[in-house]
C-alpha cells in the first residue's frame, strides 16, 4: 500500500515538474514555438495519435524489429555464452576479438548494414542484434561460471548425456543470469532502435519521432518518446519478474 | 585460507560458487579472475549460508540493476535539487536569445552544393565588403538540427528546402521569412544502371528514395511519376505493389548511393553532390535532371527571422546581407570551377567531398548527357546542373504550395488544405531586400530562367515532363 | 650456489612470464582470427560485381587508410576531441549520479518516490533528447556532452545505490557510536565500500556513452570520431570508414580495460 502510494506520488512530482517546465517555455515569447514539449500538449497528443492509429502501428513495427533483434541476440548469444563459459580455450581465444567488436558503437555499422542487407528491416534488426548480443553472451558465461563443477561430475557419474546435462543442469542453473543478461540487452536495444530506424523505413517509433521532429510537432515527438519510456519500463519490469521467479531463492531450500 | 571481512573462515562447500568463494573446489580454479566473469560482479560478502542479497525475494527489486538491490534506511536526507534544476533549465536561457540585435551573420548550412551561395559570400569576403561581419558557417548534418538551431536563434541566416519554411510558418506559427532563393535546379533523379529503368514509366513496382518529405525533390519526383501514370505510395518495403505504383521512402543522402548499389532502392532524387556520387561510385545513371523538368525551379531558399526583416533599425543590415548574397551568386555563375575547387575538401573543406565530385556536381551538364541522352530533353532552356538565381518568383511559390497539397507524405498536413497559394506568396516571402540587391546587380539577368523580355521579376512557370 | 639461487629466483618470474606470454599470445591470436574473418567477408563481397566497388571495406585498405590518417594527424585530433566530450559527459554523470545513488541507497522515502520517474527516463533512448539538447544548449559541444551525460548517468546512479545496499548496516551504527560525523561516514565508510560498484557502474556507463557518442557527434561539430565516420560515409570513402571503426574499437577496448584494471584494484579480493 505504502509502496503504491509512493509510486503515485513519485510520478505526480515528475509530472508536476514537467508541467512547470512546459509552462515556462510557453510563457516566454521567444520559446513559445517549442511549447509542444510541455506536459499538457504531450498528453493531448496521445488521443490524436491513437485515433489516427499512428501509435499502434508504430509500436507494432518497432516491437517486431526489437523482438527479432533480441531473438537473434539470444539465439546466438546463449550458445556462444555457454561455449565461453565451458571452454577455457574458446574463451581465451575469443576474448580479445569479442571485446574489440563490442566496443565499436553499433551505429557505426550502419553503412555496412545498408550495403549488406537489401531489406531495411533486416538492417535494423542487424543493428539491434549486434548491440544486444554482448550482454547475453557475457551474462550467460558468468552464470555458467557460478555452477558448481561438482554437479557435472555427479551427473556424468549418473550417466547423463550432454543433452541432459544441458537441459537439466546448465539451463536451470543459469536461468537467473540469462534473464539478467536479457534485461541488459533490452536496455541496449532500446537505445539503438531509435537512431537505427533512420534507415529507410516509414514506420516505427523511431521513424515517428523523426517525422514529428521534421514537422516541428514537438507534442507528437514527446508523446512518442514517452511511449518508448513506458514500453521500456513495462518490459523491464517483466524482466525483473522473470529474474525474481528464477532466483535460487525460489528453487532453493 | 583468506579471511572474509568479518574474519570468519569458510569451511563448507556451498552450492553456488560466487566470486570470492573459498571452498576447496574454487581455490585451485584460476578462472575466477576472467574479465568476462568480472563483467557481472558478485557480492563479495557471501558468507556461508547467507543468501546473496540480490537473490532474496524480500529485497526491493523494482529498481535494481544487475548489481544489487536496495536496503531500506530510515534516514531522511535532503532531496537532491536535480529534479528542481531540470524544471528550471528552459528558463535558464542557455540558448541564444535575442536580447540585443547581434549584427554578426551566423550561418548554418548542410554540406550540399545548395549552400554554395552563402558559403561563397562568407569566404570571398562579400559580407565584409558591405560592412557586415560574418562568423564562419556552421556545418549541420540534417535538416532537423538546422531547423531547431535556427528556431532557437543560434543562426540568423540559413538555407532551407522551400517547403520547410512553409511548414514552420503556417503549421507551427514560427515567425520565419523567406527572403531570397539560394539556388535553382541542382537536383536529379538517379537510377540503377541495371534496373531496366529508362523512362519514368519504368518506376512502377520499384522502391524510390527522397531525402525529406518536405522537399522539392519529393514534389518534383511525384509530379514526374504522376505524369507517367505512376501512383506514388508509402508502404513497407515488402508490401505488394501494383505495376503502376512506386514506393517512396526517406533516406539520408549519404545512404542513398550504397542503398542503390545494394539494390535496396532502385532510384532516388536528391540534391547534388549525391547524384554525382551515385553516378561515379554506385553504378547509377541519371534519369532526369529536375532543372530539365521545371525550368529554374527553386530548391533551397534563404531564410531569416521575421524580426530581422521587419525592424527598421535592421533594414540596412538586411539589405547589405542580400547585396552580398547576390554578388556571391553572380560570382558563382561566372567562376564555377574555381568555386567548386574552393568549396571541396581539397580547398577550404566546406563540403567534405573531393574536388572531382564537387566539380561534376556543379558543372557537368553536357548535352547529350553522357550515359543517358534523355536526361536532358530541353536543350534550349540553357539551364545548368545548378543555377544561382536569387529572385523568388511568386508563380513558383504558388505552384509549390498547390503541389504540396497533392504530394504524398506521412506527416500531418491538414493545415495545407486551408492554405491559399496567393496568400503564401504574399505573406511568406519578403521581396524588398532581394529586389534592391538585384537591381544593383543587373548581371543576375544572365541566368536563362529569368525572362529575357518584359518584366524580369514575373514569369510563367514552365514544366516539361 | 648462485646458480641455484638464480634459478630459484627465476622460477616465480618464469611462471609469471609464462602466464603473461600465454595471455599475450591468446590476445594476438584472437585478434588475428577476427581480422581473418573480416578479410574473408570482404573478399566474398568483392566477388559480387554489383557490390565489388565496396570492397574497400577490407582490412588491407583500412590499415592503409589508418596509417595515412595518423600521418596527417586526423586520428589524433579526432581522438582528442571525442575524449574531451566523453570525459566531460562521464564526469558530469558521475558528479550527478553518485550523490543521487547514495541518496537512493540511504533513503527509502526518496527511493520509492523517485523510482518510477527514473525508470521511465532511463528507458528513453538518449538520442531522443537531441532536439532538447539543440534547443537548450548554446554550444554544440555542450549539447553533445549533455547527451553523453544523460545516457551515462543511469548505470552509475543505480550501481552506486546497489553498492550502498551491500554495505553492512552495522557499520553505520558502529561508526555513529564511535562519534563519526556525517561527513566522515561518507568519506570513510560509504565511498570505500561502494568504490567497486561505482567503478562497475562507470564501466557500464562507458559502454553506453561510447555508443551514444558517435551519433551525437553529428550535431554541428567538425571534429571527433563520430564526425569523421560521418564524413567518410558521406563521401563513400569506406576505407576511411573502416579505419575509423578500427580506431573506435581500439580506443573503446583500451578504455574498457582501464576500467577493468581499476575495478580489479578496488575489489574486495585485495583484502
Amino acid at each position: 500500500m505504502r509502496g503504491s502510494v509512493n509510486w503515485v506520488a513519485g510520478m505526480a512530482i515528475f509530472f508536476a515538474l514537467w508541467w512547470l517546465g512546459g509552462y515556462f517555455i510557453a510563457a516566454n515569447a521567444k520559446t513559445a514555438s517549442f511549447s509542444g514539449f510541455g506536459l499538457l500538449p504531450t498528453l493531448a497528443a496521445f488521443p490524436e495519435l491513437w485515433q489516427a492509429g499512428k501509435l499502434q502501428s508504430a509500436i507494432l513495427a518497432s516491437g517486431e524489429r526489437l523482438g527479432s533483434g533480441l531473438g537473434i541476440a539470444i539465439v546466438i548469444g546463449l550458445p556462444v555464452g555457454i561455449l565461453v563459459g565451458r571452454s577455457k580455450l574458446f574463451r581465451d581465444l575469443s576474448n580479445s576479438g569479442f571485446q574489440f567488436i563490442r566496443m565499436i558503437s553499433p551505429l557505426s555499422w550502419m553503412p555496412i548494414a545498408v550495403l549488406v542487407f537489401s531489406s531495411w528491416d533486416g538492417s535494423i534488426v542487424f543493428l539491434v542484434a549486434i548491440a544486444a548480443v554482448w550482454p547475453v553472451i557475457f551474462a550467460t558465461a558468468a552464470g555458467l561460471a557460478k555452477v558448481d563443477p561438482a554437479w557435472f561430475k555427479v551427473a556424468r557419474n549418473l550417466g547423463a548425456n550432454p543433452v541432459q546435462m544441458l537441459t537439466q543442469i546448465i539451463m536451470p542453473a543459469i536461468a537467473f543470469d540469462i534473464f539478467t543478461g536479457i534485461r541488459l540487452a533490452l536496455g541496449v536495444a532500446w537505445v539503438v532502435l531509435v537512431p537505427a530506424e533512420l534507415l529507410g523505413v516509414t514506420s516505427g517509433l523511431g521513424y515517428s519521432i523523426k517525422d514529428a521532429r521534421e514537422t516541428l510537432s514537438y507534442d507528437h515527438l514527446t508523446a512518442m518518446v514517452l511511449t518508448i519510456g513506458i514500453i521500456g519500463y513495462f518490459l523491464d519490469t517483466v524482466c525483473v519478474m522473470l529474474i525474481r521467479r528464477y532466483s535460487w531463492h525460489w528453487s532453493g531450500a | 585460507m583468506r579471511k572474509t571481512r568479518n574474519g570468519n573462515k569458510r569451511s563448507q562447500t556451498p552450492l553456488v560458487h560466487v566470486y570470492g568463494c573459498q571452498c576447496s573446489l574454487c581455490v585451485p580454479m584460476p578462472g575466477r579472475d576472467d574479465p568476462i566473469v568480472r563483467l557481472m560482479p558478485e557480492d563479495p560478502e557471501m558468507l556461508e549460508g547467507k543468501p546473496d542479497p540480490r537473490l532474496a525475494l524480500n529485497y526491493d527489486d523494482r529498481f535494481s540493476s544487475i548489481l544489487g538491490t536496495g536496503v531500506s534506511r530510515r534516514d531522511l536526507l535532503r532531496v537532491g535539487s536535480l529534479a528542481a534544476l531540470g524544471s528550471l533549465l528552459p528558463t535558464a536561457a542557455t540558448f541564444a536569445q535575442e536580447k540585443k540585435f547581434d549584427p554578426v551573420v551566423k550561418i548554418g548550412y548542410i554540406p550540399i552544393t545548395d549552400a554554395a551561395a552563402l558559403l561563397v559570400a562568407h569566404e570571398m569576403g562579400m559580407f565584409k565588403k558591405h560592412g557586415i561581419e560574418s562568423a564562419p558557417p556552421t556545418l549541420i548534418r540534417g535538416w532537423s538540427p538546422l531547423v531547431e538551431a535556427f528556431a532557437s536563434h543560434r543562426f540568423n541566416l540559413a538555407h532551407m528546402l522551400i517547403p520547410i519554411p512553409i511548414w514552420m510558418r503556417y503549421n507551427n506559427k514560427f515567425p520565419i521569412k523567406v527572403t531570397a532563393w539560394n539556388h535553382t535546379n541542382g537536383s536529379g533523379i538517379v537510377v540503377h544502371r541495371d534496373a531496366g529503368i529508362n523512362t519514368p514509366k519504368d518506376l512502377g513496382g520499384k522502391q524510390f528514395a527522397v531525402p525529406f518529405w518536405y522537399s522539392i525533390h519529393n514534389i518534383i519526383s511525384q509530379k514526374i511519376m504522376r505524369d507517367a501514370g505512376i501512383t506514388p505510395v508509402i508502404r513497407p518495403q515488402d508490401a505488394k505493389l501494383a505495376p503502376n505504383e512506386c514506393n517512396l521512402i526517406v533516406l539520408q543522402p549519404p545512404d542513398m548511393p550504397p542503398a542503390l548499389a545494394a539494390k535496396s532502392i532502385h532510384g532516388y532524387c536528391v540534391a547534388e553532390p549525391f547524384n554525382a556520387l551515385g553516378e561515379m561510385r554506385a553504378n547509377g545513371k541519371m534519369l532526369r535532371m529536375t532543372g530539365d523538368v521545371w525550368k529554374g525551379h527553386p530548391c533551397c531558399v534563404v531564410v531569416m527571422h521575421e524580426a530581422d526583416t521587419m525592424d527598421p533599425a535592421r533594414a540596412q543590415w538586411a539589405q547589405s546581407v542580400h547585396n552580398a548574397i547576390v554578388e556571391a551568386q553572380i560570382h558563382l555563375f561566372e567562376n564555377r570551377e574555381a568555386m567548386a575547387d574552393m568549396l571541396s575538401k581539397d580547398g577550404k573543406n566546406y563540403l567534405p567531398f573531393p574536388k572531382e565530385v564537387v566539380r561534376r556536381a556543379m558543372m557537368l551538364y553536357q548535352i547529350p548527357y553522357p550515359g543517358n541522352p534523355d536526361a536532358i530533353k530541353n536543350k534550349d532552356w540553357g539551364a545548368d546542373r545548378i543555377n544561382f538565381q536569387g529572385w523568388p518568383y511568386r508563380s513558383a511559390t504558388e505552384l509549390v504550395v498547390s503541389d504540396l497539397k497533392s504530394t504524398v507524405i506521412t506527416g500531418d498536413a491538414a493545415f495545407l488544405d486551408k492554405l491559399e497559394p496567393k496568400f503564401v506568396a504574399d505573406d511568406l516571402v519578403n521581396y524588398a531586400f532581394i529586389r534592391n540587391a538585384l537591381e544593383r546587380n543587373p548581371k543576375w539577368k544572365n541566368d536563362r530562367s529569368v525572362p529575357a523580355t518584359g518584366d524580369p521579376f514575373t514569369r510563367k512557370e514552365v514544366i516539361s515532363l | 650456489m648462485s646458480n641455484n639461487a638464480a634459478v630459484a629466483a627465476a622460477a616465480p618470474a618464469a611462471s609469471r612470464f609464462a602466464g603473461f606470454s600465454y595471455n599475450a599470445s591468446t590476445f594476438v591470436a584472437g585478434l588475428a582470427i577476427l581480422f581473418g574473418l573480416w578479410w574473408l567477408s570482404t573478399w566474398a563481397l568483392s566477388l559480387n560485381p554489383a557490390t565489388s566497388r565496396f570492397a574497400s571495406f577490407g582490412p588491407g585498405p583500412a590499415f592503409e587508410a589508418t596509417w595515412a590518417m595518423i600521418e596527417k594527424g586526423q586520428v589524433q585530433k579526432a581522438i582528442w576531441a571525442s575524449s574531451y566530450r566523453l570525459g566531460a559527459g562521464l564526469l558530469i554523470a558521475i558528479a550527478a549520479g553518485v550523490p543521487i545513488g547514495i541518496l537512493i541507497g540511504r533513503s527509502r522515502w526518496f527511493r520509492e518516490l523517485s523510482n518510477s520517474p527514473f525508470q521511465l527516463m532511463r528507458m528513453i533512448s538518449p538520442l531522443s533528447w537531441e532536439p532538447i539538447a539543440v534547443i537548450v544548449f548554446a554550444g554544440w559541444n555542450s549539447a553533445i556532452i549533455f547527451l553523453v551525460a544523460i545516457a551515462a548517468v543511469w548505470p552509475i546512479m543505480f550501481a552506486t545505490a546497489a553498492g550502498l545496499a551491500k554495505v553492512d548496516p552495522a557499520w553505520f551504527k558502529v561508526a555513529r557510536n564511535l562519534g563519526a560525523s556525517s561527513r566522515q561516514i561518507v568519506t570513510e565508510i560509504i565511498i570505500p565500500a561502494i568504490a567497486f560498484d561505482v567503478l562497475t557502474g562507470v564501466r557500464l556507463a562507458l559502454g553506453v556513452a561510447w555508443m551514444v557518442l558517435v551519433p551525437a557527434e553529428f550535431l554541428g561539430v567538425r571534429s571527433g570520431l563520430g564526425y569523421s565516420i560521418e564524413d567518410a560515409r558521406e563521401s563513400l570513402e569506406y576505407d576511411h570508414l573502416m579505419a575509423m571503426l578500427l580506431v573506435i574499437g581500439t580506443m573503446g577496448y583500451a578504455l574498457d580495460s582501464a576500467c577493468l584494471a581499476l575495478i580489479r584494484r578496488y575489489s574486495w579480493h585485495k583484502q
